[in-house]
């Protein structure tokens, strides 16, 4: 332990801490798939780290692994210094802010924008017979949800539902960094909204992240997002990190290399297929 | 007139029935049939301890909710532990009540008998108030004890509405309603929604519970059978509610439940005056429920439905 923090000065302040994570769904059955197959990851506090990958490679599996939704077989999380590997989802949520991909995921459609900021506002701590909403805080909420400019700070007694997915998922992410999140964790939160819609939200995400300097995991699909955004990428594979790239490497980056590399995996799988068609040709 | 006080006050008192089934029907999305086993359980135990026991009737009423309270956080420990489907989770505690019931009352009925209960004690009060047992109501002569019954009714709804309106506005409470409409959202801000969801259902059985204590002292007798199509009329008390209030927030749909409760107890009264045969009545709220239910998508068929999950 001690040598590896000698080592790399930058694994002594991690904030995310992944040890031999491995996971198994469907073991026995014709669908069982491995979407962690033992994997290493060190990110240091205020990194904002971009996740890609093929369907079925494994990244929403790693956010989902951090965030709790499921247990490890095997391996060990740490956020913030506290092994998290053995708590549940919504204990968890003391550390960690999360968007989903879906738009109506990460809000209750039948409650007001001011009753779902009450409870983001409570993330994580206990929940008493407080008055949920108050004068002070529909003044901040007002204040916060005015610098989105979409216009709802005068709708704050709106029931959420009837909103738009790109607002919904703005707000969304106002929320999940309504406490400051020791990890905020996206999950392609812009891949169900329409292109103009995903483009602001993309630049609140990077305004929001950048700004407060957290400490960020963002999946998606799109080259041009990954470029643009972020400290480091990683590149999933069959369930472990196949690239990864970051420092002065990231910043030179283009969509090319990320399209070439990708074509590089592709074709290994068709290898891999091939060879697997031989095997069974000669031995079947 | 003395039918439509009646009325008035038994819609009251099944408004708590009504309230209770608002927390599980609009709260968690469940039609929980705990509820036609939970009155009684609440009105068996008030029964034994009032008349077996000679137990102080208010002590009674609180230990009838209570023993609601319990048979819901059943019916949730079945629904989110064990991950029985909710209908069933239900059926089997509503049918788990029934024998439980018997045991606790010993038998199949079990009336008060003049024995010192809330009923008499509205009684007492409303002579010791109006001086007189009879007053004129406009025109007509009324019991002074009926007319402090129905107030003490009318009272007891509008507090446990009022508590309900502030509860459901407190973070606990919205983080309960949250957990009803969306969980994974809920999960992700920290909350423990199966804790919400035992929580919730002991406080809706609790409230049931109450209601079926209230109507066991009003009425003069616990019943075994008494249960029997309760959920269907808390049913019936919600969706009225809000086809008069248009339920456009929380406070209307509490206070709509409890006008429902009693718009529909006075239609039954009336229906019954008229010659409504009394063994009709489930039938005919059971078909009521269903128009409600149904009516609206009928009518709205054909314009375009705004439907977000």
């Amino acid at each position: 332990m001690s040598a590896r923090a000698d080592d790399s000065p930058a694994a002594v302040e991690a904030m995310v801490r992944v040890r031999g994570a491995r996971k198994t769904f469907n073991v026995g059955s014709p669908e069982e798939v491995r979407p962690m197959q033992g994997i290493d990851l060190d990110i240091p506090a205020g990194q904002f780290v971009i996740v890609l990958g093929g369907n079925g490679s494994g990244k929403s599996t790693l956010l989902n692994g951090l965030a709790g939704t499921f247990r490890l077989d095997e391996g060990t999380i740490e956020i913030d210094g506290h092994d998290v590997t053995r708590w549940p989802e919504h204990r968890r949520a003391s550390l960690v802010g999360r968007v989903f991909q879906n738009p109506f995921s990460g809000t209750a459609p039948m409650m007001t924008i001011a009753e779902n900021f009450a409870l983001a506002a409570r993330r994580g701590r206990p929940r008493g017979l407080g008055w949920a909403l108050n004068a002070p805080f529909r003044d901040e909420l007002r204040d916060r949800v005015r610098g989105l400019r979409m216009g709802l700070e005068d709708r704050i007694d709106t029931a959420i539902g009837a909103l738009s997915g790109g607002q919904r998922q703005a707000l969304t992410l106002l929320m999940a960094t309504w406490i400051e999140p020791r990890l905020l964790l996206l999950d392609e939160h812009t891949a169900a909204l329409d292109p103009k819609s995903a483009d602001q939200v993309i630049a609140l995400t990077d305004e929001i992240v950048s700004s407060r300097r957290l400490t960020t995991l963002m999946v998606t699909h799109a080259m041009q997002q990954a470029v643009n955004l972020g400290d480091r990428i990683l590149m999933m594979h069959r369930g472990n990190v196949l690239h990864d790239v970051s420092g002065p490497a990231k910043r030179r980056l283009r969509v090319d290399d990320l399209l070439a590399r990708f074509e590089d995996v592709r074709r290994r799988e068709l290898l891999d297929e091939g060879a697997a068609a031989l095997l069974e040709r000669s031995y079947v | 007139m003395n039918l439509l006080l009646g009325a008035l006050t038994l819609g009251f008192i099944l408004s708590l029935v009504g309230l209770g089934v608002w927390v599980s029907f609009r709260i968690f999305k469940v039609a929980d049939i705990t509820v036609d086993g939970s009155l009684t359980f609440g009105a068996a135990v008030t029964a034994a301890l009032v008349v077996g026991n000679g137990t102080n009737p208010l002590a009674a009423t609180l230990a009838g909710m209570l023993a609601g309270m319990l048979a819901g956080t059943v019916t949730g420990l079945l629904q989110t532990r064990f991950k029985i489907d909710p209908l069933l989770s239900g059926i089997l505690v509503m049918t788990a009540l029934y024998s439980v019931n018997l045991r606790v009352m010993g038998r199949s009925n079990v009336p008060f008998l003049g024995k010192p209960s809330l009923q008499t004690w509205c009684e007492e009060l409303g002579r010791a108030v109006l001086g007189a047992p009879s007053v004129d109501v406009f025109g007509w002569p009324v019991a002074a004890g009926d007319l402090a019954v129905v107030t003490l009714a009318g009272l007891a709804a509008v507090l446990v509405g009022s508590v309900l309106w502030w509860f459901f506005r407190t973070d606990l409470g919205t983080a309960m309603r949250a957990s009803g409409d969306n969980a994974q959202m809920i999960r992700a801000l920290g909350a423990d929604v199966e804790r919400y969801r035992i929580l919730g259902l002991a406080l809706s059985n609790g409230l049931v519970a109450l209601g079926g204590s209230l109507l066991a002292q009003y009425q003069g007798f616990a019943d075994a059978q008494m249960g029997i199509g309760m959920v269907v009329w808390g049913l019936a008390s919600v969706i009225i509610g809000e086809a008069l209030t248009g339920a456009p927030s929380l406070g209307f749909s509490i206070v709509g439940t409890i006008m429902g409760s009693v718009f529909f107890r006075e239609l039954v009264a009336i229906a019954l005056g008229f010659g409504l045969n009394p063994n009709d009545l489930k039938l005919v709220t059971a078909a009521f429920v269903f128009a409600a239910l149904v009516l609206p998508s009928l009518l709205g068929r054909g314009r375009a439905q705004e439907v977000r999950p």
